[in-house]
């Protein structure tokens, strides 16, 4: 039996997780539109971190309170909670004071140092982790791809039906303001999806993927010159066949699955970058 | 008199309860073109974004026309050119306000667009990305989505800012063409008065440093004790042509004029 074979006849195995990653790479890429033209990169980092933070307290509130078996949903539920609401505080509070680029640093080097210090305190659940925060993406619980498809479809009726306000407040929010646009609510329901989507996928992904997938499918999209429209379908085209080809190739190759998509997802911004240093 | 487009009254305007202009007493009629000029950071866009109603007063009082139609151009640095917009996706959201949530933009909407692209005389443009437009051009597409919500109150932000000097000019006699052509009132920032004196009708001079606000008509207003209050130092103005000319005194002595 050739491994083409094998991996077909595997089917039971990596059909979920292999829904997940596509459905993921989907979400992510065209979300990553606005991160990236936003200048908000950093922002997924931090956003990212949160949702691993809120992942680790929830797992050590469980090892405190000595409860035996995986409460996915809650854990969930937690670092969801931790995402939108640092989505809301970094993407929509537009702050006068404090350099963005500073309160976004200073959360992520926080959320940072907190996850690394909730960590060394687990226990049980210590090795579980490394897998939701760097990713596996090999064993997908079948609810984990529901609630990704789940938030995929409201952002998807949320950018569908809001896109001129979307589109418009985040291009030129000082003028939308002079036109009595309410600037903040518009800029917090776009992160309040891009809170959603981040620790959804990250348990399925990993960080590190879905850093990424907030960041190149939207880079090669917009460097390969698509129009602002084009550049979601382009993108969530890239996230699909870099989170779906990285899955499938790394089962092949024993590579691990996350840095694989990764790897992929950056390969994907080389023709439209090479273009644009010759031009 | 017919009632104003937008009026402060005796308004406090600033930040956080730190007011940077008081007592301002301002008022926008149709057909009106007042110029607001002071130095850079001296609360000119803070004084417009107050008389627009998108930064709540700290004290007096705020009066606009309901509904009031607005087209608002910002200064262009602050618009980023690497949206991957066309000119003509970037006027069409001038209608974006108009059109309320869950609304599409219709053929209606879309002759609007081409009717403003058109009097600015960009329309061209349309399909041309905006980030690959010269300086001149990408401010005609904003002064045309401005446009696009067919406005009442015309708002520009420093609109000649960083143009050489042909571009000023032919940005300027737009704006004098448009406002010339029917009720529309324009309100122009600036921090250079030699740049708006010559087709403003009415001035304002900001400046919270020295918590200075006056406003009257032109003449009034380039008068060299009023613009002495404004540059902290002496000031004469003259005419040559039908223009306006300020300049400084340094012991009475005039710039010799360009031949």
């Amino acid at each position: 039996m050739n491994a083409l074979q094998e991996f077909l006849e595997a089917r039971e195995i990596w059909d979920v997780p292999l829904a997940a990653s596509a459905l993921s790479g989907a979400l992510l890429g065209a979300l990553g539109v606005y991160v990236v033209l936003r200048r908000t990169v950093f922002v997924s980092a931090a956003l990212t971190q949160l949702s691993t933070l809120g992942l680790v307290l929830a797992l050590l509130l469980e090892e405190q309170l000595h409860v035996e078996t995986e409460h996915a949903a809650e854990q969930l539920a937690v670092a969801m909670i931790f995402s939108v609401a640092g989505a809301l505080l970094l993407g929509a509070v537009r702050a006068r004071r404090v350099p963005a680029e500073a309160a976004v640093g200073g959360v992520w080097v926080a959320a940072s140092a907190l996850v690394v210090i909730g960590a060394s305190r687990l226990v049980h659940a210590a090795h579980d982790l490394g897998g939701m925060v760097f990713g596996n993406a090999v064993a997908v619980p079948p609810l984990e791809l529901v609630v990704i498809g789940a938030v995929a479809l409201v952002s998807l009726v949320v950018h569908v039906l809001f896109a001129k306000e979307l589109s418009f407040v985040s291009f030129d929010p000082e003028t939308a303001r002079a036109l009595g646009m309410n600037v903040p609510l518009w800029d917090g329901l776009l992160f309040l999806t891009i809170g959603l989507a981040i620790p959804a996928t990250a348990r399925a992904l990993g960080a590190l993927p879905v850093f990424a997938f907030l960041t190149l499918p939207a880079a090669a999209a917009l460097l390969g010159r698509a129009r602002f429209r084009a550049a979601f379908v382009v993108a969530a085209v890239i996230g699909v066949v870099a989170a779906g080809g990285g899955y499938v190739l790394s089962w092949f190759s024993g590579l691990p699955t996350g840095a694989t998509m990764v790897v992929l997802a950056g390969i994907a911004v080389l023709p439209g970058a090479l273009a644009r240093s010759r031009a | 008199m017919s009632e104003p487009l937008v009026a402060l009254e005796d308004a406090a305007i600033g930040y956080a309860g730190a007011a940077l202009l008081t007592g301002v007493r301002l008022s926008v009629g149709e057909g009106d073109f007042l110029a607001i000029v002071g130095p850079n950071g001296g609360g000119k866009t803070t004084l417009v974004r107050a008389a627009l109603g998108a930064l709540p007063l700290l004290a007096g009082r705020r009066r606009a026309r309901r509904p009031l139609r607005i087209g608002y151009v910002p200064q262009r640095e602050h618009v980023d050119t690497i949206w991957p917009f066309r000119a003509g996706e970037v006027v069409r959201m001038g209608r974006v306000p108009l059109l309320g949530p869950l609304r599409r933009p219709g053929p209606a909407d879309d002759e609007a667009v081409r009717r403003a692209m058109a009097r600015v005389r960009i329309e061209p443009l349309f399909d041309h990305p905006y980030g690959e437009l010269s300086g001149g051009q990408r401010q005609r597409t904003l002064i045309a989505r401005a446009l696009a919500a067919e406005p009442e109150l015309l708002v520009l932000d420093e609109p000649t800012n960083g143009m050489d000097p042909a571009a000023e000019l032919a940005t300027m006699d737009l704006l004098r063409e448009l406002h010339a052509a029917g009720d529309l009132a324009v309100v122009m920032v600036s921090h250079r008065l030699e740049n708006v004196a010559n087709y403003a009708r009415t001035l304002a001079f900001v400046d919270r440093a020295q918590r200075l606000f006056r406003v009257g008509p032109l003449d009034e207003m380039l008068q060299p004790e009023a613009l002495s209050a404004l540059y902290g130092r002496a000031v004469a103005v003259d005419q040559h042509q039908g223009r306006w000319l300020v300049y400084p005194t340094d012991a009475g002595r005039r710039p010799e004029a360009a031949p």
